[in-house]
């Protein structure tokens, strides 16, 4: 199997996650002017960046360590609140299992959301080569993953540079709203929708991050019921 | 102790990251786990941004704010007849703008 480098694959990739990691910035700079103001090691605090590599535990273990939490306290928050790129994981593996395991052990590094969700919409990849679907998984992945960095340095670095006043942080919501709508492809898609988002707003409150994934999974469940109900397996639109 | 502490929490998060890609098809899982995972995408986007639009979250606090509803709102109408992301985004954005000028 052919999977050299694919320069059109990787420049594609860019090109569909660049509006999913513009959102990415002030949260990066928001987690690097948390690190400075809690007093945490900048070199520590900068670590997570490319240790967990996931913005909302970033910030959790940041300001943990800020608290002096001890370390049990510190992994079990991030786990739970990473918890769901098992599911991810999930998602993707049937598509993967065509490569090397080389390649599977190293590339689910970069799977963050935003990555999950180019997977899940991008129209380029609804039926590409292995080959294509790998370089673009690698070009938006490396992209990804080198924003996040300068914008936690950034962050760090400058302070206080997101003017609160432009509430440059909803960008997130919009984005994630945005991915919801368009990766419903059904009326099971919907209900999953409806039942993930009323969740996730039900358990907001309880503890690391335990509410979204409860509401993740229930989602999917629900989606999954009336799937089989309909019988309908992704075929028929509704919208 | 807390270099210790953030690297196992980053391994903890690439195992979850590599977990089932890693394993492949030396597993199978059940059809309904099969099924279910066609519907992670909006079970978990709409987790994620739901509460954040509604109040906002760690990194953000909104209060329920209508500015927002509508912003949001007219965001996932124009992202539902474009399928265009950055397209969304700036509406989202600039309606909020514009109606947190106009108030």
């Amino acid at each position: 199997m052919d999977l050299g480098f694919d320069r059109r694959a990787a420049l594609d990739g860019i090109k569909t996650i660049w509006p999913l990691m513009v959102p990415g910035i002030p949260v990066g700079l928001v987690v690097g002017l948390v690190i400075a103001e809690r007093g945490v090691p900048a070199f520590l605090g900068y670590s997570t960046s490319w240790i967990i590599f996931a913005g909302s535990s970033q910030l959790a273990a940041v300001e943990l360590i800020g608290d002096s939490a001890s370390a049990l306290v510190i992994i079990l928050t991030v786990f739970f609140i990473n918890a769901r790129h098992i599911i991810y994981s999930a998602a993707l593996r049937e598509r993967f299992s065509v490569y090397p395991l080389w390649i599977r052990v190293l590339a689910p590094y970069l799977l963050t959301d935003q990555q999950f969700a180019v997977s899940e919409t991008a129209p380029e990849l609804v039926d590409p080569t292995p080959r294509y679907r790998l370089w673009h998984f690698l070009g938006a992945g490396v992209f990804m993953w080198s924003v996040w960095q300068l914008a936690v340095i950034a962050g760090l670095l400058v302070g206080d540079v997101v003017r609160d006043e432009w509430q440059l942080i909803f960008s997130v919501p919009i984005l994630f709203l945005g991915l919801m709508i368009l990766s419903i492809k059904n009326r099971a898609g919907v209900a999953s929708a409806f039942v993930g988002g009323t969740l996730a707003l039900l358990g907001r409150d309880l503890p690391s991050g335990s509410g979204l994934l409860i509401a993740i999974i229930a989602g999917m469940a629900v989606g999954a019921i009336i799937d089989q109900r309909t019988n309908n397996h992704g075929s028929e639109a509704t919208s | 102790m807390n270099w210790i502490a953030v690297i196992i929490a980053g391994l903890a998060t690439y195992l979850s990251r590599a977990s089932f890609i890693a394993l492949g098809d030396r597993i199978s899982l059940p059809p309904v786990v099969e099924s279910a995972l066609r519907y992670v995408g909006p079970a978990a986007f709409a987790a994620i941004s739901i509460p954040i639009v509604l109040g906002g979250d760690a990194f953000a606090d909104f209060g329920n704010d209508i500015p927002r509803i509508i912003a949001a709102s007219l965001a996932c109408f124009v992202v539902w007849k474009s399928r265009n992301l950055p397209l969304s985004l700036l509406t989202g954005m600039g309606t909020l703008w514009l109606v947190i000028w106009v108030l």
